[in-house]
C-alpha cells in the first residue's frame, strides 16, 4: 500500500526526514511514533502530497506522490493535525463539500455523508455549525471527511490530541472498527496509544525510522533479562543474601520498605524465571510473600533505549 | 472539472456565511444610492446627455467603493485557510493549483458582479418616473457596467494574488490596497506628466479616463486588452504562490 525508498525532506537548514525507507502492507495498521519534531508530520505530509520530497520516493497504491499526485490523492484520507476545518459550515454541508470535491458522485453523496456520520458518532450533528462544536466533535468531523470517499488508505496525524480521556478511548475505538476495512498509518507520541491501536510500530527518531516492529516483538527484542519484583516480611539481610545465592539471579537490589515488607527488584539471566525459585526460598525460610510478578519493560523503556529521549520530550 | 463547480459554489457561499459581505454590500449600496440621487438632482438642473452615466461609473465614490470594496472581499480567500490549516486539507483532496485559484477568483468576482444587480434599478427607476423620453442611453450604460466588471475583475485578481502570497488577512488587505491605488494613481501621472511622451504612456494606464470612456458607450479595445491581460497575468502569478508551498 505504501511503497518508502530513500525518503529525504529538507527545509532550510534542517533535516527533517533522513533517508526513511519503509512498507506497509495493504490491511495494516501502523503506528507511527516519535517525540515532537521526529519527522511524523513531515513524513506524513509527502505521503499525502502536500510537501514534495527533497529526494527518494515515496508510493501510495501503486502511485508516485509527486508524479501521479491526483491518483494518490483519490485514494487517501487524509486528516491533518488538529483537524482542520471551516468554522462557518454546518456538518452536512462540510461533509457534503468534502465528498464532492473528492469526486463522490451527487446520487451517492447523501448516503455517503450520512453513512460516515452513523459511523463517526456524528448522527445528531447534521444540523449543527463547526465553530461551535467541542473538540471531540470536531475531531470526528475530521474523521468523517476522512472515511467520505472510502479511501483505501487512511493517514491521520495525532487523531487524537487535545482530545480528554472518554474520547480518546472512543476515537481509538472508531480507528480499530475502521482497521477491518482500511489500511491506516497514524502517528502519535503517545505510547499506549500504539499498544491500543497498532499491529507494527515504526519509530522515528531526528528524521531517522530507529525501529519496525510489533509492539510485543520490540518489548521482546529489548528485554535485557528477566526482572522480577517481590515483597517479602523477613530479616532484610538475610533475605538478600538467600535471593543473591539463588541460580539464574544475576542481581538484587533491596527497594521501599513498608512497616515488615520490603520490596526487592530481582534481575534474572536472559530468557529465564526466577520466580518459583524466590517462592520456594521464603516458603522454605517461613518469610511471608505478599508480592510477586515479573515486569516487562513497557514501550516507554523501549522508547527511551530507542531514541535517548522520553516521549512527549521536545528533541533539543 | 466537476469538482471545480463545487468549489466554486462554496467560495460564493461562504460569502454569505459570514457578515463581511453584509457589511460590503449595504456600503457599496450606501454610497451608491447617493451617488444615483446625485444623478438624478443633475437631470433635474438640466439636460445632461450621455453624461449622466459618468456620474455613477466615473464618480469619486464609484473609485472610493471599488479601492475599498477589492481588497476586502479578497483578503481572506487563502489567508483563512492557511492560518485555521484547512489549506492542507484542501490541497489534499484531489484539486489542481489552478482549479483552487480559479474557483477562488470566480466566487470573488460572482459576488461583485451580485453586488452591481441591484443598480440594474436605477435605470429602471429613471424610466418609470423621468419626463424625458430616453433620461438615459443603453449605449453608456452597458459601457459603464462593462468598464465596472473590467476594473472589479482586475482588482479583485490583485487581491487573490496578494492572499495567496501574504501570511494573514489584514496583510492581504493593505498589499492590494496598496497595489491597486498605485496602480489608480498611476494614472494621474498623464495630468502632471511634462513630456508629450510621457502623458501618452500615463493615459493608456489611467483608469479614470477608462471609465469615463466606458461610461460614454465608448468601448476602446485597448483598456479592454489591458485589464483582461493584466487581470490574467495575477491570476497566473497566484496559481504559482500556491504551488510555492512545493519548491521550499
Amino acid at each position: 500500500m505504501i511503497r518508502v525508498t530513500h525518503l529525504t525532506k529538507r527545509f532550510a537548514g534542517c533535516v527533517a526526514v533522513d533517508d526513511v525507507s519503509f512498507r506497509i502492507e495493504p490491511g495494516e495498521v501502523v503506528g507511527f511514533l516519535g517525540v515532537n519534531g521526529a519527522g511524523k508530520t513531515t513524513t506524513l505530509r509527502i505521503l499525502s502530497c502536500y510537501l514534495p520530497a527533497t529526494s527518494g520516493t515515496a508510493e501510495v497504491a501503486g502511485f508516485d506522490v509527486f508524479r501521479d499526485s491526483l491518483e494518490v490523492r483519490r485514494r487517501i484520507g487524509y486528516l491533518p493535525e488538529n483537524a482542520p476545518l471551516y468554522p462557518e459550515m454546518r456538518v452536512d454541508e462540510y461533509l457534503r463539500f468534502r465528498a464532492r470535491l473528492k469526486g463522490v458522485s451527487p446520487a451517492a453523496c447523501r448516503r455517503r455523508v450520512q453513512e460516515v456520520k452513523d459511523r463517526c458518532g456524528l448522527k445528531d450533528a447534521g444540523r449543527r455549525i463547526i465553530g461551535q462544536l467541542s473538540r471531540g466533535y470536531r475531531q470526528r468531523v475530521g474523521l468523517a471527511d476522512c472515511l467520505v470517499h472510502d479511501p483505501e488508505l487512511l493517514i491521520l496525524d495525532e487523531p487524537t490530541l487535545g482530545l480528554d480521556p472518554a474520547q480518546v478511548i472512543q476515537v481509538r475505538e472508531l480507528i480499530r472498527a475502521l482497521a477491518r476495512r482500511h489500511t491506516i498509518l497514524l502517528s502519535t507520541h503517545i505510547l499506549p496509544e500504539v499498544e491500543a491501536v497498532c499491529r507494527r510500530v515504526l519509530i522515528i527518531n531526528r528524521g531517522r525510522i530507529v525501529a519496525s516492529d510489533s509492539p510485543g516483538q520490540l518489548r521482546e527484542n529489548l528485554q535485557s533479562g528477566a526482572r522480577a519484583v517481590t515483597e517479602i516480611a523477613g530479616p532484610a539481610d538475610e533475605v538478600r543474601r538467600g535471593l543473591e545465592a539463588l541460580p539464574d539471579v544475576r542481581s538484587v537490589r533491596p527497594d521501599e520498605e513498608d512497616g515488615p515488607w520490603r520490596r526487592y527488584l530481582i534481575e534474572g539471566a536472559h530468557g529465564t524465571d526466577v520466580r518459583p525459585a524466590v517462592f520456594e526460598l521464603a516458603a522454605r525460610n517461613g518469610w511471608p510473600l505478599r508480592e510477586l510478578r515479573q515486569e516487562r519493560n513497557t514501550l516507554e523503556e523501549i522508547f527511551v533505549s530507542l531514541t535517548g529521549t522520553a516521549p512527549g520530550e521536545k528533541r533539543p | 472539472m466537476k469538482n471545480f463547480l463545487t468549489l466554486w459554489k462554496k467560495e460564493l457561499a461562504a460569502y454569505f456565511l459570514s457578515p463581511m459581505a453584509y457589511v460590503v454590500m449595504i456600503f457599496f449600496l450606501l454610497v451608491f444610492g447617493f451617488s444615483f440621487w446625485l444623478l438624478v438632482h443633475a437631470l433635474v438642473e438640466g439636460p445632461a446627455g450621455a453624461s449622466v452615466m459618468q456620474e455613477l461609473f466615473g464618480s469619486l465614490f464609484f473609485w472610493i467603493v471599488l479601492l475599498v470594496a477589492a481588497p476586502v472581499l479578497t483578503m481572506r480567500l487563502f489567508t483563512e485557510e492557511k492560518t485555521t490549516g484547512t489549506i492542507e486539507t484542501l490541497m489534499t483532496a484531489p484539486v489542481t493549483e489552478v482549479g483552487v485559484v480559479m474557483a477562488k477568483y470566480l466566487g470573488a468576482l460572482s459576488f461583485y458582479v451580485i453586488l452591481w444587480i441591484p443598480t440594474a434599478a436605477y435605470g429602471i427607476i429613471l424610466h418609470a418616473f423621468s419626463p424625458l423620453t430616453a433620461p438615459v442611453d443603453l449605449g453608456p450604460m452597458m459601457g459603464g457596467y462593462l468598464g465596472a466588471l473590467l476594473v472589479g475583475a482586475f482588482y479583485l485578481s490583485v487581491g487573490v494574488l496578494c492572499s495567496a502570497v501574504a501570511v494573514h488577512q489584514i496583510m492581504a488587505a493593505v498589499a492590494c490596497f496598496a497595489a491597486i491605488g498605485v496602480f489608480f494613481f498611476t494614472g494621474f501621472f498623464a495630468f502632471l506628466a511634462r513630456s508629450e511622451a510621457a502623458r501618452d504612456a500615463f493615459a493608456y494606464v489611467s483608469s479614470v479616463s477608462h471609465m469615463l470612456d466606458f461610461a460614454r458607450g465608448v468601448v476602446d479595445t485597448r483598456p479592454v486588452a489591458l485589464y483582461v491581460s493584466l487581470t490574467a497575468l495575477m491570476l497566473f502569478a497566484a496559481v504559482r504562490a500556491v504551488e510555492a508551498r512545493r519548491w521550499k
